[in-house]
């Protein structure tokens, strides 16, 4: 039966070879799309919540709602032994991190204001690759790391000083003059334009805030599963913190993911019809042609089941055919465009700042889009084939033959 | 005296319309086994209807349609596809061969169709071929042979499943007179070497000629029956 499938594949090689380039074009077009439209929020959420701000953060019960520093938490009322322990847990990162007025004397801006510890930090936090100009402060020193951003908004550059000035913890004033170490691009927009980092000491000791931390970031190891190690971590905390993971730290985040990929599927969807509608043509023309021939085989013995089972054969095989070539022809290009990322410029680069996105687009690499399309291909298949399976289970012989 | 192969009572075939027509009009008759019959008459007299009918392909209005013993007009669907595939095998007039599979693939099909081993069906195929005169030709595809030669392979194929009989419409309304006689020939052969009951509808002289039974049919009923 399958060479028989296969052989009627290309009794007519013109009709096959347009339907598998068909298949292998709507393939290749929709994974791609996908793929830049998943890959630049990967990279998005990769660069936000990876290497800036982590997938699970630890904080004082309401510090994330309220984003005060009175809802600081004592180091020491945390068992870090034990929550490092937990599996898929690769450090513990703590921050203490408020608002203050940076003002250089001539112009001020409001700006987020983060003590850490470098060494321990997040990728996107280190510093030492994020530098473009001077060096990473000293620790427990009066200096600080400056955003770009922020740096070109005051017109400070490296060496110069910067005053410091808002609200301590329970109340307490916090002021300081800092000095310019280093200038670092931060590869969040958002973040580039408010940045100051200073070391963790210093800031506990200008907000008043000797040992507390509002933030203890929970760094993953590669390939966890963020809602297993949080469900692993939860008992280890008190009713008195609260942690959260990425998705409820940045909701407007997710919904915007949710509704940019709803979009993209409006799209790919439409595609899909178009190209089901394209196949059922072809199919409804095989069924046409080969109608007397369906007589002929149901005539001399062939049970109408096997003949509806060659004829699924022959649609799956040239539309699983048509989906393997253009899932294996798009792999190159989304590892391409993944390293080699779209630049977006003018008014599209412009839009795309607005909303704090990078003006770039990229690709993922993930085979499952594939894999998902090749599925989608497949029940497209099954659901054209239908037409002919029907057209076979009410066939009549004589009529057929007469055709 | 030979055992009846296909025994027909009353049968009638009425296509319904806004007047109603009587293409088979309660035709009584027995063929026995060995037989070499031609079912003769002009167009539209009712010769393929009752073909049909005889070969389970189309269902009586009235009458019964016994072959071998078993009514077959009570078979379901599955069942009466299924007894076709085991006794009876069809020739018809445009051939009617699979394009994309060899002379000894179509051969075969039908004995694939019946869950033979394949080297049954490879041996019984090459020597149904050898014995239509298509030794040399197992490979060609039906694009590649004559009408004769196609027929011929028709002629293969229905002998393939080792049916009780063969109904042929019309086998030689396509081919010229030289393949016409060498189809006859040899399935004249094969009717009397191995007892093949044959059944013809036809209105070709040179088929009504080789018959040794001859059913004259019009408007629907045997005329003569010699």
């Amino acid at each position: 039966m399958f060479k028989l499938a296969w052989r009627n594949i290309w009794r007519n090689k013109g009709r096959s070879i347009i339907t598998i380039a068909a298949v292998m074009f709507c393939v290749i077009f929709a994974v791609v799309l996908r793929s830049f439209q998943v890959g630049v929020w990967e990279h998005m959420v990769g660069d936000i919540v990876a290497n800036n701000f982590g997938y699970l953060q630890v904080h004082q019960k309401g510090f994330w709602a309220d984003q005060s520093l009175d809802l600081s938490m004592d180091e020491t009322t945390l068992d870090w032994d034990a929550m490092e322990n937990v599996p898929g847990v690769r450090s513990l990162v703590p921050r203490l991190e408020s608002f203050s007025l940076v003002s250089t004397g001539e112009s001020n801006r409001g700006s987020l204001v983060l003590g850490i510890r470098p060494e321990e930090e997040l990728s996107g936090l280190r510093l030492t690759d994020q530098l473009i100009d001077g060096r990473l402060f000293e620790p427990a020193s009066n200096e600080v790391v400056v955003s770009e951003g922020l740096a070109e908004y005051l017109h400070v550059e490296v060496g110069d000083s910067l005053m410091f000035l808002g609200q301590g913890y329970r109340g307490a004033s916090a002021f300081g003059q800092f000095l310019v170490s280093g200038i670092a691009k931060i590869s969040n927009p958002e973040l580039n334009k408010q940045l100051v980092v200073l070391p963790l000491e210093t800031a506990q000791w200008m907000y008043n805030a000797m040992g507390l931390l509002t933030t203890v970031v929970v760094d993953l190891e590669p390939n966890a599963d963020f809602a297993e190690v949080k469900a692993s971590l939860e008992p280890l905390l008190g009713a008195d913190f609260e942690l959260l993971d990425w998705e409820q730290l940045f909701p407007e985040l997710v919904q915007t993911i949710e509704a940019d990929m709803a979009g993209g599927q409006i799209f790919v969807t439409i595609l899909y019809f178009i190209i089901s509608f394209v196949l059922l043509g072809t199919v409804i023309m095989m069924v046409s042609e080969r109608e007397r021939e369906f007589g002929i085989l149901v005539s001399i013995g062939m049970r109408k089941t096997t003949l509806a089972a060659v004829t699924v054969l022959e649609n799956l095989m040239l539309l699983v055919g048509g989906a393997v070539v253009g899932m294996a022809v798009v792999k190159p290009v989304q590892f391409y465009f993944k390293y080699n990322p779209i630049d977006l410029s003018g008014q599209m680069k412009d839009a795309i700042e607005q909303f704090d996105f990078e003006p770039k687009l990229y690709t993922t690499t993930s085979f499952i889009i594939n894999l998902n399309h090749g599925a989608i291909v497949f029940v497209i298949g099954v659901l054209v084939s239908s037409y002919a399976v029907w057209k076979i289970m009410k066939l009549n012989p004589v009529k057929s033959m007469r055709a | 005296m030979s055992k009846p192969v296909i025994e027909v009572k009353n049968l009638e075939k009425v296509y319904e319309g806004a007047v109603p027509v009587h293409a088979v009009n309660g035709i009584s008759l027995t063929i026995t086994q060995g037989e070499f019959t031609a079912l003769k008459g002009p167009s539209g007299c009712g010769k393929t209807t009752l073909l049909n009918m005889l070969g389970g392909l189309d269902q009586p209005t009235a009458g019964s349609i016994a072959i071998g013993g078993a009514d077959i007009t009570t078979l379901s669907e599955n069942a009466l596809i299924d007894f076709r595939l085991r006794n009876i095998g069809f020739v018809f007039q445009a051939y009617n061969l699979i394009p994309v599979l060899s002379a000894q693939e179509n051969v075969s099909f039908i004995m694939l169709l019946q869950d033979r081993p394949k080297e049954e069906r490879e041996a019984r195929a090459q020597q149904l071929l050898e014995a239509v005169g298509l030794k040399g030709k197992e490979d060609k595809r039906p694009g590649q042979l004559s009408g004769g030669q196609q027929q011929r392979v028709a002629v293969a194929r229905a002998l393939a499943s080792k049916p009780q009989f063969v109904l042929a419409d019309e086998p030689t309304a396509n081919l010229d007179s030289q393949s016409t006689a060498n189809l006859l020939d040899i399935m004249e052969r094969l009717n009397k070497e191995e007892g093949m009951t044959f059944v013809f509808a036809t209105h070709d002289d040179r088929v009504i000629k080789k018959a040794r039974r001859i059913i004259s049919i019009e408007d629907g009923k045997v005329l003569s029956d010699d």
